[in-house]
């Protein structure tokens, strides 16, 4: 497989998967204003936690002065200046799609191609406006359909392993980071119905998580929930559980490996692997739940990085004092418009 | 089995007296008016050609409201499909679909025979001519074509002189654009043999038409057009170098942003071999491998849709990001082929088109089967004098342009254009040449709730490998706005599906085609 198109699919799941987060997180936060009652009334406090989460407090406030419920949903839904909003994650996923369209089944490009169309068209927009749990469920369920149709069309060679790898650590990266905006809570059990048991309750909603969860627990037990969300080895969006993912797709890319790779992110995978199966919650929680994120999210993009550059980049074949930095913009996805490149690729006459 | 919709079954029959009474007057065509243009369709008013007969009847038989929710139905699964291009300077990326017509062009085989056979004729003079103008240039040195017309043309390379490419071939695939005079006699408009495109949308045509009116389609012996993939990687895999038995193709593209990426990707996939960028590959020697997951793995044919300008930063514009450092080299050495070959721009520059006529005669010693359009040209001082005397009743054209740009339509411009113009012809009298303002044939489109003619064009697609073939069919290109003649879908220009019959006299017809 070209190296390109590994990337291209690589980061064609993991937009999709940030889609599709982000969407629960929105939809999520409107189910805890309505159950906080008045307390819902206070826009600021709840929704900058979002901003936080998804790391776009600075882009936002580049636009606006304050934090409305409007501005922000407008902001992660629909805002195209937002690069990471749900409609350019979308576009991107459907623009790496696009570029290695003879590689995918036609399913899967109809699917992404459909929600693009329906995210340019105005009827998105009034829809998100009138209606906006129909607009947040439209896009979460093109994102299981594209799950499913990949699950059923795509073979289980490079294809199936570069897409598994690419929505597993997106995954695990945005459910560390959703937990992370309740790391700041106390960690016991507030009488109910104080806010913090409903944060922690629309915590396990953003995460899809809600009913697993009561299976094992009927009370929103803090601890519990952060052991559920880190360690669960079944839960299928619990960071163990997606490095585990990550971990048996690279194991099964391992004839590929070139021998002089500067990093093997298999073993940076099993690492990380092996880490969260013998950690317990109490540790991470004296580690402290915050710092504990930190480190892991640092390590989630060493190990991206070191796929990229084994897989994609191919660093055996660069001079080996070529720096790292220099290299790593080596356009391979499709991410956002490029210059000269682009006006290039125009200029070719197609007679 | 779904019940047939009402207009999707029909029987044809023998064409009745009673029959032609009632096509007389059909509905949807009921104020089709064929004027003093060659219809394809009507000889007369009401008078339908033969070969029409049958999609006539069936077209007839929808109320406009049918017809409209069909075509509706085309156009939006091409959206849903992205069988689009890229409209540029549009930062919101915007695609838009290649406007669609349902109507079938019809081209009966005996038509197709004299079309294919004036093709096959065409291509191996150019090819002829290309080889000669790059090694010994006995056309020029025997005076028949002069020096300066060869060796000003833009895309003539003289750096690539002397240089043997395999089997001689150097247009493997060339989209000649043929037009229909008054008299309904096909011409040769130009030859397009750098990087033609639009088969994609000939293909995706013939889809749409598959989904919208099966049971047309299904009447008439229409012949099959979905075997270019495989005759295109057939052309290609003849070019391999020598001992190569299994050799690895590849499609170079610009990248995402050109307008015809979908193409690329497209006739990729209809090969089944990979797309690739100028970045993926790269030189180990002298050959040109592609970067993979699994490293590296050598390429031996490239169906290369760059210019020849940006293929090889070393010898070409050294600006290029979308080349391949050496690329040509390689070529040079044999390591690996090009299709279509540098510099076979000169032979589709619009005044070397002049002399295809006598190349014909020359290397074939044959008149051309299918005429060229009467060409002005802007170095004979004669022909000069007389372009700038009727700018106003001319087209001309810029040499080096294509996609309907550089051109004045005399008849329509304006005074400020045709003195621009003539400006511009006398400054620079190789860059222009003029054509008489051809009335092309026109067809039947539908428009909202009825019929309306409009200009066409046609351009089939020759392929040149081990033989010459001629896919049966071709792009039919609409100028979709009232009156006007430029079909390019950069000016407003549709398209439509393109029928070419079977012989039924044929015995070989009636049993399963050989595809």
């Amino acid at each position: 497989m070209l190296s390109r198109v590994a990337d291209c699919i690589y980061w064609m799941a993991r937009y999709v998967e940030r889609a599709e987060n982000l969407t629960r997180l929105l939809l999520a936060n409107r189910q805890l204003i309505l159950d906080a009652g008045a307390a819902g009334g206070n826009e600021d406090a709840f929704w900058r936690p979002l901003l936080i989460s998804t790391g776009d407090e600075e882009g936002y406030f580049k636009l606006h002065g304050e934090v409305t419920g409007d501005q922000v949903s407008e902001y992660l839904a629909e805002s195209r200046s937002n690069p990471n909003s749900i409609l350019n994650c979308i576009r991107a996923a459907r623009e790496n799609a696009r570029m290695i369209r003879d590689q995918l089944s036609d399913e899967i490009w109809q699917c992404l191609n459909d929600i693009h169309l329906y995210l340019g068209s105005p009827r998105s927009s009034r829809q998100r406006q009138n209606d906006p749990n129909a607009f947040y469920e439209q896009i979460l369920t093109a994102s299981y359909l594209f799950q499913g149709i990949a699950r059923s069309t795509v073979c289980r060679g490079e294809n199936w392993m570069f897409l598994q790898i690419g929505t597993y650590l997106e995954r695990a990266d945005k459910t560390s980071r959703l937990v992370d905006a309740c790391s700041g809570l106390p960690l016991t059990m507030a009488p109910s119905p104080g806010a913090a048991p409903l944060r922690w309750a629309s915590l396990l909603h953003s995460c899809s998580a809600y009913s697993d969860f009561r299976e094992i627990s009927t009370k929103p037990d803090p601890v519990r929930i952060l052991d559920f969300l880190f360690l669960s080895e079944e839960f299928p969006r619990s960071v163990r559980f997606c490095l585990n993912e990550v971990d048996r797709a690279l194991i099964q890319l391992r004839p590929l490996q070139s021998r002089g790779a500067t990093s093997d992110p298999l073993r940076e995978s099993g690492k990380l692997r092996s880490e969260l199966d013998f950690t317990t919650v109490e540790e991470i929680i004296q580690e402290g739940v915050h710092q504990f994120i930190d480190r892991l999210q640092t390590r989630l993009n060493s190990l991206g990085l070191s796929i990229f550059q084994t897989f994609i980049l191919y660093a055996d074949l660069l001079p080996i004092d070529a720096p790292v930095a220099a290299t790593a913009i080596f356009p391979g996805a499709w991410h956002d418009g490029s210059g000269e490149d682009e006006r290039q690729q125009q200029q070719q006459q197609q007679q | 089995m779904p019940v047939p919709e009402r207009g999707e079954t029909f029987l044809i029959g023998p064409s009745s007296a009673k029959y032609r009474h009632y096509l007389l007057m059909p509905s949807l065509f009921q104020d089709y008016a064929p004027e003093s243009f060659f219809d394809e369709v009507f000889s007369a008013p009401g008078q339908v050609r033969p070969h029409y007969e049958a999609v006539v009847q069936a077209v007839d038989r929808m109320t406009p409201e049918e017809f409209a929710s069909k075509q509706l139905g085309a156009d939006a699964a091409f959206l849903k499909q992205g069988v689009t291009f890229t409209v540029y300077g549009d930062d919101q990326g915007t695609e838009r679909i290649f406007p669609f017509d349902l109507m079938p062009r019809i081209i009966p085989s005996a038509e197709w025979a004299h079309i294919e056979a004036g093709l096959i004729q065409r291509i191996t003079a150019l090819n002829l001519f290309l080889h000669d103008v790059y090694h010994a240039q006995h056309i020029i040195n025997d005076g028949t074509i002069d020096r300066e017309s060869v060796e000003t043309a833009s895309h003539f390379r003289q750096a690539f002189r002397g240089v043997k490419v395999p089997h001689n071939i150097y247009v493997h695939i060339c989209g000649t654009d043929l037009v229909r005079d008054d008299q309904g006699v096909y011409h040769v408009l130009e030859d397009n043999g750098r990087c033609p495109s639009g088969a994609s949308y000939l293909l995706e045509n013939r889809q749409a038409m598959k989904r919208a009116l099966p049971n047309l389609l299904h009447s008439l012996p229409v012949r099959p057009v979905d075997t270019y993939g495989s005759l295109l990687r057939e052309t290609l895999a003849h070019l391999a170098p020598p001992g190569v038995i299994d050799p690895v193709i590849v499609v170079l593209t610009p990248g995402v942003f050109n307008s015809a990426y979908f193409e690329h990707a497209y006739l990729a996939r209809q090969m089944g071999v990979p797309i690739v960028e100028g970045r993926d590959l790269i030189m180990r020697g002298d050959c040109v491998f592609m970067r993979t997951t699994k490293g590296l793995v050598q390429v031996h044919v490239i169906y290369r849709r760059i210019d020849d300008d940006f293929l090889d930063p070393l010898v070409f514009r050294e600006d290029s990001l979308l080349g391949v450092p050496g690329l040509v080299e390689s070529y040079r050495k044999g390591c690996v082929a090009l299709a279509n070959s540098i510099g076979t721009g000169v032979a589709d520059d619009k005044a070397v088109y002049a002399y295809v006529p006598k190349m014909i005669k020359y290397y074939l010693d044959q008149d051309p089967i299918l005429p060229n359009v009467h060409t002005f040209l802007g170095t004979e001082e004669a022909e000069r004098s007389h372009i700038v005397a009727n700018l106003d009743k001319l087209v001309v054209k810029a040499v080096n342009e294509s996609g309907g740009y550089g051109m004045l339509m005399g008849p329509t411009s304006t005074e400020a254009e045709r003195d621009e113009f003539k400006r511009r012809i006398l400054a620079h009298p190789r860059n222009y040449i003029a054509q008489p303002v051809l009335q092309l044939s026109r067809h039947p489109v539908f428009m909202e709730d009825h019929f309306e003619g409009r200009h066409i064009d046609l351009r089939p697609y020759i392929l040149s490998g081990e033989q010459t073939k001629v896919l049966p069919g071709g792009l039919t290109r609409v100028a979709l706005r009232k009156g006007s003649l430029v079909v390019n879908s950069s000016q407003g220009g549709g398209s439509k599906d393109t029928w070419v019959l079977w012989d039924e006299e044929d015995p070989s017809a009636t049993a399963l085609p050989n595809v």
